[in-house]
């Protein structure tokens, strides 16, 4: 987790040094979806960071876990304190590769993502598929991808298991533009 | 038994039930904390809360996170993200700032403001990335 911080932050202060390669995104939106007999849950986070370097089409997305907000204060708390332990595991984080950067055009097409994510202490290995569009002065990704709780290691108590999906599907909207100091 | 000894049993477990159902539907819909009408928990200056985050964020986590709190700054940026005002308070010298996600029932003061301005905000911790954010901010004061 702490080499995991200090990549990220190494990645950051290197998105300083060459301004004019970073796009990046203070204003995310990621939100996930999980949908049961029993009921439906949902959280949206409007304050993902995330960084494309376009010289290589490297990608680092930080998630703060206490910004997912729930509808019921109830699901936010027993999600943060007893779920994801957001106090133990503040963030998640992704870090990968957009496939073929360099070659795409101006229009929308799909992208491969691949990458590492880290969610509750444990990284998995990722692919997605994602809609691109890239411009001179901005870059938007857009997708859902689906994610296993049990992966994570985050344990569903068995009074609400019936309550919470075994797969959850994760939505992603990450609007880049040129970082500029 | 007796017939009214039934009765009785009956209607205390039909209470019991009914008090069980409505605790623990109080507590399904327990309402989000309302910011606007609660008092801060920590009251400090932007700088102070950016430098403790800079200098040991876990720390500054330990804190700060999940709690109500009022910082005073300088505008240094104002946005708009799918419809929601943010305010951002700090200087143009720092690489972090502090950014305040106003809460919908404020949106319609940020026409009001501007950049360079002192202003005071309240909102909920939530952590740490390039900057501190803080959620379902409300606007306390400007000058």
């Amino acid at each position: 987790m702490k080499s995991l911080h200090i990549l990220l932050c190494c990645f950051l202060f290197s998105a300083l040094m060459n301004g004019q390669e970073k796009f990046l995104t203070k204003q995310g939106f990621t939100s996930f979806f999980s949908s049961s007999p029993v009921e439906d849950i949902k959280a949206d986070n409007n304050q993902v960071l995330s960084i494309i370097d376009t010289s290589t089409g490297a990608i680092a997305i930080s998630i703060l876990m206490k910004s997912f907000m729930f509808e019921k204060s109830l699901m936010q708390e027993h999600f943060n304190e007893n779920y994801v332990e957001s106090d133990k595991y503040p963030k998640a984080i992704f870090k990968g590769q957009i496939a073929n950067f360099k070659n795409l055009g101006n229009d929308e097409q799909l992208v491969s993502i691949h990458g590492d994510i880290t969610i509750h202490g444990v990284t998995k290995k990722i692919e997605t598929q994602a809609k691109i569009v890239r411009t001179e002065e901005n870059i938007s990704l857009t997708g859902t991808f689906p994610i296993t709780v049990a992966d994570f290691k985050i344990k569903i108590p068995s009074v609400v298991i019936n309550n919470i999906a075994e797969t959850v599907a994760v939505t992603f909207e990450l609007d880049h533009t040129p970082y500029k100091k | 038994m007796t017939r009214r000894a039934r009765i009785k049993i009956i209607i205390s477990i039909l209470i019991i039930v009914l008090v069980g159902t409505l605790i623990s539907m109080s507590l399904y819909n327990k309402p989000h904390t309302d910011v606007a009408k609660s008092s801060p928990n920590i009251s400090l200056a932007s700088k102070t809360l950016l430098d403790d985050f800079e200098n040991d964020e876990n720390l500054a986590n330990s804190k700060y996170l999940e709690q109500i709190i009022q910082v005073s700054g300088t505008i240094s940026e104002l946005s708009v993200s799918k419809g929601k005002g943010i305010v951002t308070l700090g200087n143009k010298d720092s690489f972090g700032n502090i950014m305040c996600h106003l809460s919908a029932k404020e949106n319609e003061k940020m026409t009001a403001l501007e950049k360079g301005q002192s202003i005071t905000i309240k909102g909920i911790c939530t952590g740490y990335l390039m900057d501190v954010i803080l959620v379902k901010c409300v606007i306390i004061n400007q000058q």
